[in-house]
């Protein structure tokens, strides 16, 4: 059982914790303006995308790491 | 890990399924285009429109981020370019991935003896995107362009920007960003390659559905991380032209 599993298995982990605990922050405010202002839904709809893939962008670099980690190459 | 053929040229080592895939990228692009732009006319119907729907789109974005709407126009062609590319790049490996096992060694391609007994495959076409030298070469290239542009834009300003009291987080901003650029749009591509790969790896037990649904996943994935680089390229090199 080398470290290596153990340490991919943390990166992922922890990066699935922060990506979904950001996510869900974005989204749900994303509900509840388009649920105040409708007329608004599609440039909010442009805005939460462009922020989706920000957010997103540091969980899944770690999650890039964690699977370099994990086949032993880094 | 899947094994790459790579080839020595010069004393540089170039990655074949990275120079196959742009290939096919760049040629797909640019067919497209020039498809869609054949006997132009002042009323668009058929392949027209859809052209003039994308250079539109990407029109919004550069609205969206330069102040004046010259500016805007000045910078449409990189951004139809950036999009169009990596948009094309990003699904090309949820399309038409090629892993192959070889068994016999090809030395010249650097598929060595040792090498195809540690890798599960060798992969011959993947999405160029999914190589982190790709994505870092078109980032340091949105750098280097922003600081062209800043230049070029104004010159007394872009000095004046190196005199402030923020001078050392300017400075590991410009090493942060691009980096921070590229890897975005890499782990993305990479991560729904591996897992694309580890679906169709586990065949009895978990293929099917789960597929169909992460490679629906994947395609949408890479159209937003297509927007999200195109927008932050402008992004960046509006900071660079708007002190």
């Amino acid at each position: 059982m080398e470290i290596k599993f153990l340490t991919a298995g943390i990166m992922v982990a922890l990066a699935a914790f922060a990506a979904a605990l950001g996510n869900s922050w974005l989204f749900s405010k994303y509900v509840e303006g388009a649920f105040r202002q409708p007329e608004v839904r599609g440039s909010l709809f442009t805005q939460l995308m462009i922020l989706f893939g920000l957010v997103e962008a540091l969980p899944i670099i770690a999650v890039g790491l964690g699977i370099l980690v994990f086949f032993g190459v880094l | 890990m899947e094994l790459t053929p790579k080839v020595q040229f010069l004393g540089l080592t170039f990655d074949v399924t990275v120079m196959i895939g742009t290939l096919i990228s760049a040629t797909v692009v640019f067919l497209l285009s020039l498809w869609a732009t054949r006997r132009l006319q002042m009323r668009p119907h058929g392949r027209q429109v859809v052209m003039e729907m994308l250079v539109d789109f990407c029109r919004g974005i550069t609205r969206m981020t330069y102040d004046d709407e010259r500016t805007a126009e000045k910078y449409l062609a990189i951004t139809v370019t950036l999009f169009l590319f990596i948009l094309v790049a990003n699904e090309l490996g949820v399309l038409l991935m090629v892993v192959a096992d070889v068994h016999e060694p090809i030395p010249w391609l650097g598929l060595t003896e040792e090498a195809l007994k540690e890798a599960h495959g060798v992969s011959w076409l993947k999405s160029p995107t999914a190589d982190l030298n790709v994505t870092l070469a078109m980032a340091v290239a949105v750098a280097l362009y922003s600081h062209y542009a800043g230049i070029r834009a104004n010159v007394k300003n872009y000095l004046r920007h190196y005199m402030s009291p923020l001078l050392p987080i300017h400075l590991v901003e410009e090493f942060s960003k691009p980096l921070t650029h590229a890897m975005r749009l890499w782990a993305n591509i990479f991560a729904g390659e591996i897992l694309i790969t580890v679906l169709l790896m586990s065949y009895p037990l978990i293929t099917g559905a789960p597929l169909l649904v992460w490679m629906g996943f994947s395609l949408f994935v890479g159209v937003i991380q297509a927007y999200i680089f195109t927008v932050l390229a402008n992004v960046y090199i509006s900071q660079k032209i708007a002190h």
